[in-house]
C-alpha cells in the first residue's frame, strides 16, 4: 500500500496524461451525456425555433425566412387557444382527480394486514400498460354497441343509448380523462403510500391520546408531513398531463370537431399536414407554457433534485 | 387503528372493491382476446357465456390466416371479410425489443457513468447542470419528434432502429441519471477514497467496488427505461414507417372497414407480460423511479 501511494505521489512513467482527463476530474464522466444532449436535445430545440422563423415558399418549396409570422398566426389562431384552453381544463381536471382520488386509496391500502401487500403491487400494473393501449381498452369499453360500460351505464339509467360517449360533446373529453384517471392516479397511490409509510408514529399516538379526531390527525398532522410528497407528484403529473397526446390519438382523434383536440395532438396534426415550421410554433408553445409553469411551481415549493 | 371488527372488514372490503374496479379494464382486456368474434360484438356484454378460442393469438402471434382459421372450421373463404397477413405481429415484437433493449443499455451506460461523476465531486453549477437535465424531460415528444425528423433524414436515421434508440434513449436520460445519481447518493464516499489509497484506479474503484454495490438500483433504472420504451408512441409513430413498434401496430388494427378487436386483445395482452414481469421484479424501487430519483423509498 505504501508503495503504491508513493508511486502515484511520484508520477510514475515518462507521460502523464493531463489532470482532468486522467481520471479524478468529472469532466470525462460527464462528457458523454453531455454531447448526446447537445447533440440529439439542444441542437433539436435550437432547429425547432429556427424552423418556426421559416416558411415553405410556394414556389421552391424550400424553408425561407419569415420572421415572427408563424408566431403572430399562433397568436391568432383561434384554434390553438381552442387546444390550449383544453390542454389546461384536462390538466387541472385530471390533477384534481387524481391527487384527491390517489390520497383516498393510498389512506385506504396504507395498512400492514395480510394480504394489503397484494393490493399494493396489483395497484402499480396499470403504470406500466402503454398509453395506446390504455386508450384503446376504454375505447372498447365505451364503444356505442356493444361497450360493457356504455351498457352498464344504459342500464343504470345514466346515459342516453342515442348519445355515444366518445361522441357527444358532452362527455367525449370526460371519457378521454376516465382512461387518464385510471392509469395515473396509481402513480399518486404508489407516491402517497411511500409517504405515509415514511411517517413517524409518535405525533399520531400523542394527537389520539390527546383526542384528536382522525380527520384531524389528516388535516394537521398527515397532510403537513406530506407536503414535499405531493408538491413533487403535482409536479411530475402536471408535465405529463400537458402533454397529453396518445390517448386524444386512439380514442377521438381531436373530435368531434375539434372539441378534444389538445395542443400536442394539434400540433401533430399540423405536422402529419407537413406544414413543418407552424407545427413547430405550436410544439414550443407547449414547451415555453409548461417550461415557465415548472419553473413558477418549483420556485414556490423549493423542490431540490 | 385499532377500530372494531367490524370497521376492519368493512375496510377490508372497501380495499379489495377499489382494486378489484381498478383492474377491471385489465380483466376486461384479456378477456376480449379470448372470445370469438361474435361474443366481442354482442350488444349485450358476454362475460363467460364463450366458448374460449386462441384464434386471435394465432393470427397475431403465430401468422394463422384468417380465412384459413375459417376454412379450418368448415365455413367458406367468403364468411370472412379483410386480409389476413397484416395482423402478423412478431416483426413488430422484434423491432419492440431491438429498440427497448438498445436503448435501455445505452441510456444505462451514459447515465451511469454521468451520475457517478455527479454524485463523487463537488463542483459549480451543479443544481444547474442536474436542472438543465431534468429539463430535457419537460420537452413534450412532439417538439421533439418535430426537429428530429428532419435531423435524422440528414443523417440517413430515419426509419431506423438506431434512430428510434437514439430518441428513446435521449427521452430516458433524465429518468436515468437522477435515479441512478440517487442510488450512488447512498454509497458513502469514503468507500471510494478508502480503496484509491490502496492504490486503484478510480475507474478499477467504480467497476469493482462502487458499480457492485447499486446493482439493484441499477436493475430497477434498466427496467423503468424498458418500459417507457416498451411503451412509447408518439416518437415511434412519426419516426419509423417501415419499423412498427407495437403500440405503433396496434394502433394500426383500427381500419377503415372496422376495428379488429380480436387482434387488438390478443396482440395488446401480449404486450403486456414483459412489463407486469418486469415491474413485479423492481416494485421496492418503483417510487423512486416515477418520481425522477426526487424522493427516496
Amino acid at each position: 500500500m505504501a508503495t503504491a501511494l508513493a508511486q502515484r505521489q511520484a508520477g510514475g512513467g515518462v507521460f502523464r496524461l493531463p489532470r482532468w482527463l486522467a481520471g479524478d476530474h468529472p469532466f470525462p464522466w460527464l462528457a458523454p451525456l453531455t454531447a448526446m444532449l447537445l447533440a440529439f436535445g439542444v441542437y433539436p430545440l435550437l432547429y425547432a425555433v429556427w424552423l418556426s422563423f421559416q416558411e415553405r415558399s410556394r414556389v421552391t418549396r424550400q424553408f425561407e425566412f419569415a420572421g415572427v409570422r408563424q408566431w403572430a398566426t399562433a397568436l391568432a389562431d383561434d384554434r390553438m387557444w381552442g387546444a390550449l384552453q383544453t390542454t389546461v381544463v384536462y390538466t387541472l381536471a385530471c390533477l384534481a382527480i387524481q391527487l384527491v382520488l390517489g390520497m383516498a386509496v393510498a389512506l385506504l391500502l396504507d395498512a400492514d394486514r395480510r394480504g394489503y401487500g397484494l393490493l399494493r403491487a396489483l395497484m402499480t400494473l396499470p403504470l406500466v400498460v402503454p398509453p395506446a393501449v390504455t386508450g384503446m381498452m376504454f375505447l372498447l369499453m365505451q364503444d356505442a354497441q356493444f361497450g360493457v360500460l356504455t351498457y352498464g351505464l344504459v342500464q343504470a339509467g345514466l346515459l342516453d343509448p342515442t348519445q355515444p360517449l366518445l361522441g357527444a360533446s358532452s362527455t367525449a373529453l370526460a371519457a378521454i380523462m376516465l382512461a387518464d384517471v385510471w392509469q395515473w392516479t396509481p402513480f399518486m397511490v404508489l407516491i402517497f403510500l411511500a409517504g405515509l409509510r415514511a411517517l413517524p408514529k409518535e405525533p399520531f399516538e400523542a394527537a389520539a391520546i390527546d383526542g384528536a379526531s382522525p380527520v384531524q390527525a389528516f388535516r394537521y398532522l398527515t397532510l403537513p408531513m406530506l407536503s414535499r410528497v405531493i408538491a413533487v407528484a403535482v409536479l411530475i403529473r402536471s408535465i405529463d398531463l400537458f402533454r397529453i397526446y396518445d390517448y386524444v390519438y386512439v380514442m377521438t382523434g381531436g373530435g368531434p370537431g375539434t372539441l378534444t383536440e389538445t395542443l400536442s395532438f394539434y400540433a401533430g396534426r399540423i405536422f402529419t399536414l407537413a406544414n413543418f415550421p407552424y407545427a413547430a410554433t405550436l410544439s414550443l408553445i407547449v414547451l415555453l407554457v409548461l417550461n415557465a409553469a415548472a419553473m413558477l411551481f418549483i420556485r414556490l415549493t423549493r423542490i431540490r433534485f | 387503528m385499532h377500530g372494531s371488527v367490524a370497521t376492519r372488514v368493512l375496510r377490508d372490503l372497501a380495499a379489495w372493491a377499489t382494486v378489484l374496479l381498478f383492474m377491471f379494464p385489465l380483466f376486461w382486456w384479456v378477456l376480449s382476446s379470448f372470445k370469438p368474434y361474435t361474443a366481442i360484438f354482442n350488444t349485450t356484454p358476454i362475460f363467460f357465456d364463450f366458448t374460449p378460442t386462441l384464434d386471435n393469438y394465432r393470427v397475431t402471434l403465430a401468422g394463422a390466416s384468417r380465412v384459413g382459421l375459417a376454412v379450418e372450421r368448415g365455413g367458406g373463404v367468403g364468411t370472412v371479410a379483410g386480409g389476413a397477413s397484416s395482423y402478423f405481429s412478431i416483426p413488430s415484437i422484434v423491432d419492440s425489443i431491438i429498440v427497448a433493449v438498445g436503448s435501455t443499455v445505452l441510456a444505462v451506460i451514459l447515465a451511469t457513468l454521468a451520475a457517478y461523476g455527479l454524485s463523487r465531486w463537488e463542483m459549480r453549477g451543479k443544481q444547474h447542470f442536474v436542472f438543465w437535465v431534468l429539463a430535457q424531460r419537460m420537452m413534450p415528444p412532439i417538439a421533439v419528434a418535430i426537429p428530429i425528423f428532419f435531423i435524422f433524414r440528414d443523417l440517413g436515421l430515419r426509419d431506423t432502429h438506431l434512430g428510434l434508440v437514439l430518441a428513446h434513449t435521449l427521452i430516458n436520460l433524465p429518468l436515468a441519471v437522477l435515479l441512478m445519481k440517487s442510488f450512488l447518493d447512498d454509497v458513502p464516499r469514503e468507500l471510494d477514497e478508502a480503496a484509491m489509497i490502496d492504490g486503484a484506479s478510480r475507474l478499477a474503484v467504480f467497476r469493482m467496488v462502487t458499480l457492485p454495490l447499486v446493482r439493484g438500483g441499477l436493475a430497477a433504472t434498466a427496467v423503468l427505461c424498458f418500459v417507457f420504451s416498451w411503451t412509447e408512441f408518439l416518437l415511434s409513430l412519426q419516426l419509423t414507417t417501415s419499423i412498427r413498434t407495437i403500440p405503433v401496430k396496434i394502433s394500426t388494427f383500427v381500419t377503415s372497414t372496422g376495428t379488429e378487436w380480436g387482434f387488438i386483445t390478443a396482440l395488446g395482452s401480449a404486450a403486456l407480460v414483459p412489463s407486469f414481469i418486469f415491474i413485479m421484479l423492481v416494485q421496492r424501487h418503483l417510487v423512486r423511479g416515477l418520481t425522477l430519483g426526487s424522493l427516496k423509498d
